[in-house]
């Protein structure tokens, strides 16, 4: 019998790939969220979590980001 | 810009989708049948939907002109060779979407084109002459005041910047008319604040600024149409005024006589926003300006520097912008001030200087705000200070002025919100065998909506648009 799930598909580079996971392990959203694990750079998820996840990422690039230049204030 | 569209056909992931400046043909696309058949009957619209068609359509109207029965399809598709069979397809689709021909059946059951008639009739009128004279063309006696380019082209952009001033909330301008308010406000560009019903500019708003001036004029007349009909004035009638402008001369005076009540109306908003000049209400003359005369020239990503009114102090650009991210803006107006805060910081205000430094939280506000990286680089690039062409840049200087550094900077700043694509989907997976597997993936394949598939996880993954299509195959396959 063939199984069938509704949800999205992402697509991202493997280091994205593995921080998703890693939300996904710790409930960091609060709950789990990826359907199935498809390769190296594809995920499947639920739809209603995009959202959230977005903002999640958003805030991680803050996280990572230095200003590199000068405002000679 | 693709990014936008991709994200478009999945969910809505992107929350603030860019601005649309439709240029007339996706404009005349998105209206009624009926309110084409109406435009027709001008034969300056005819005149201006003829000129923006693709070259091989223009082509086929030109063929089909004086032709008073349908022609069969197949003879349409012979004057093409093969190897256009794209171009041509193309030409048909943007005919069709006009509604500048029609489907018409040929005794014998083949089926054919016919141009429509009120299309047929009046592009001849333009392009032969005869029918009535255009209402402005009447003769005048020469102006005892008259004006020059340069006062109009002065005068215009003044007129305009009164718009945009308004728009940023500058305290310099003396407002706009409560017939400009309501349309910035119906076109989604302002917005009444909640607390004391004041106007406040939308994200679209802050997209529309960094356009240029011909895309913000007529992505602001499109919005006057909508609105036009309840102000009692016929939209259509507009648009022909609109394009008969568009057509006239630079600097020569047309008259109002004839012209009737409701294009007086017209004439006195266009007055408003500097489309044209009228030294008074009844002086019985006007001028039009190069915001009229450039409607037509919507089309193309980046108007010729020599088509935008720009006043000689403005003629040069007065921004530079640094390999270190600083920008130094020289400009005494609010508006341009404004306008760079948008997406930069801006640290020190001098009389006649702003100094500001492009960062990554500035430009990410921006890009949350729904403005593009494109749209910033355009911007900076169509204002940047000749002083800017002048400098060296290591002969890796490509398309544009600005430092190589910030260009890419400002475009990876964007790529990073977008590290992931997100496409909505239907995963299909424990097959039995491989062999279904298989069946079920080409099938998919060949509908063109497969979006992954792994052959050893035995794993695919279709588009929701595809999925009813795919579960009624497999029900089929499964059972026999």
């Amino acid at each position: 019998m063939v199984n069938v799930m509704k949800g999205v598909l992402v697509e991202c580079d493997p280091a994205m790939k593995q921080f998703l996971l890693h939300l996904d392990e710790t409930l960091a959203l609060g709950r789990k969220f990826i359907l199935q694990d498809l390769d190296e750079t594809h995920l499947f998820i639920s739809a209603d979590i995009v959202e959230t996840l977005q903002a999640r990422v958003d805030d991680l690039m803050d996280q990572l980001s230095i200003p590199v230049h000068d405002k000679g204030l | 810009m693709s990014e936008s569209s991709k994200s478009k056909s999945s969910l809505n992931l992107n929350p603030s989708p860019t601005l649309q400046c439709k240029d007339l043909h996706e404009y005349l696309k998105s209206r009624s049948p009926q309110f084409l058949e109406t435009l027709y009957n001008y034969p300056t619209i005819c005149l201006a939907v003829y000129r923006e068609l693709p070259e091989l359509a223009r082509h086929f109207v030109i063929r089909l002109l004086f032709v008073e029965q349908p022609v069969p399809q197949a003879v349409v598709t012979s004057w093409v060779s093969q190897t256009y069979a794209k171009e041509q397809s193309k030409a048909c689709e943007a005919l069709s979407e006009l509604s500048v021909w029609q489907e018409a059946p040929i005794p014998g059951g083949m089926p054919g084109w016919m141009l429509a008639q009120s299309f047929k009739k009046n592009l001849k009128v333009a392009l032969l002459g005869g029918g009535r004279p255009w209402s402005m063309s009447s003769s005048l006696e020469p102006d005892g005041k008259a004006r020059d380019i340069a006062f109009l082209d002065a005068y215009a952009l003044e007129r305009w910047e009164c718009v945009l001033h308004y728009m940023v909330g500058s305290a310099q301008t003396e407002g706009i008319s409560a017939d400009a308010v309501r349309i910035l406000l119906h076109a989604g560009l302002m917005t009444r604040d909640a607390d004391d019903g004041s106007a406040v500019i939308t994200r679209a708003g802050f997209q529309f600024l960094l356009l240029s001036t011909a895309k913000q004029v007529w992505l602001f007349l499109q919005h006057y149409l909508h609105t036009a009909e309840k102000r009692s004035l016929s939209a259509a009638e507009c648009l022909a005024f609109l394009y008969q402008l568009s057509f006239s001369t630079l600097g020569k005076d047309y008259s109002t006589e004839g012209m009737s009540n409701n294009m007086l109306v017209f004439l006195q908003h266009l007055r408003e926003f500097g489309l044209v000049y009228q030294r008074k209400r009844k002086a019985g003359r006007f001028y039009p300006t190069r915001l009229a005369l450039n409607i037509a020239r919507v089309r193309g990503s980046a108007p010729c520097a020599g088509l935008v009114p720009q006043p000689p102090q403005q003629q040069q650009g007065y921004i530079v912008v640094e390999t270190n991210y600083r920008v130094y803006a020289y400009t005494q107006t609010n508006l341009q001030v404004a306008l760079l805060g948008l997406f930069t910081e801006l640290i020190y205000r001098f009389p006649n200087l702003v100094v500001g430094v492009l960062t990554r939280e500035s430009v990410r506000a921006a890009l949350r705000g729904g403005i593009t990286a494109q749209q910033i680089l355009h911007y900076l690039n169509q204002h940047s200070h000749p002083q800017m062409l002048n400098s060296e840049t290591g002969g890796i200087r490509a398309t544009s002025v600005l430092p190589p550094t910030v260009v890419d900077q400002i475009r990876l700043w964007e790529t990073e919100r977008n590290r992931f694509t997100y496409t909505e989907g239907v995963v299909y997976n424990h097959f039995l065998s491989q062999a279904d597997f298989a069946v079920l993936r080409d099938y998919a394949k060949s509908q063109g909506v497969l979006t992954w598939h792994s052959e050893r996880g035995r794993t695919m993954v279709v588009t929701r648009a595809g999925h009813d299509d795919v579960k009624r195959y497999w029900k089929k396959h499964s059972k026999s």
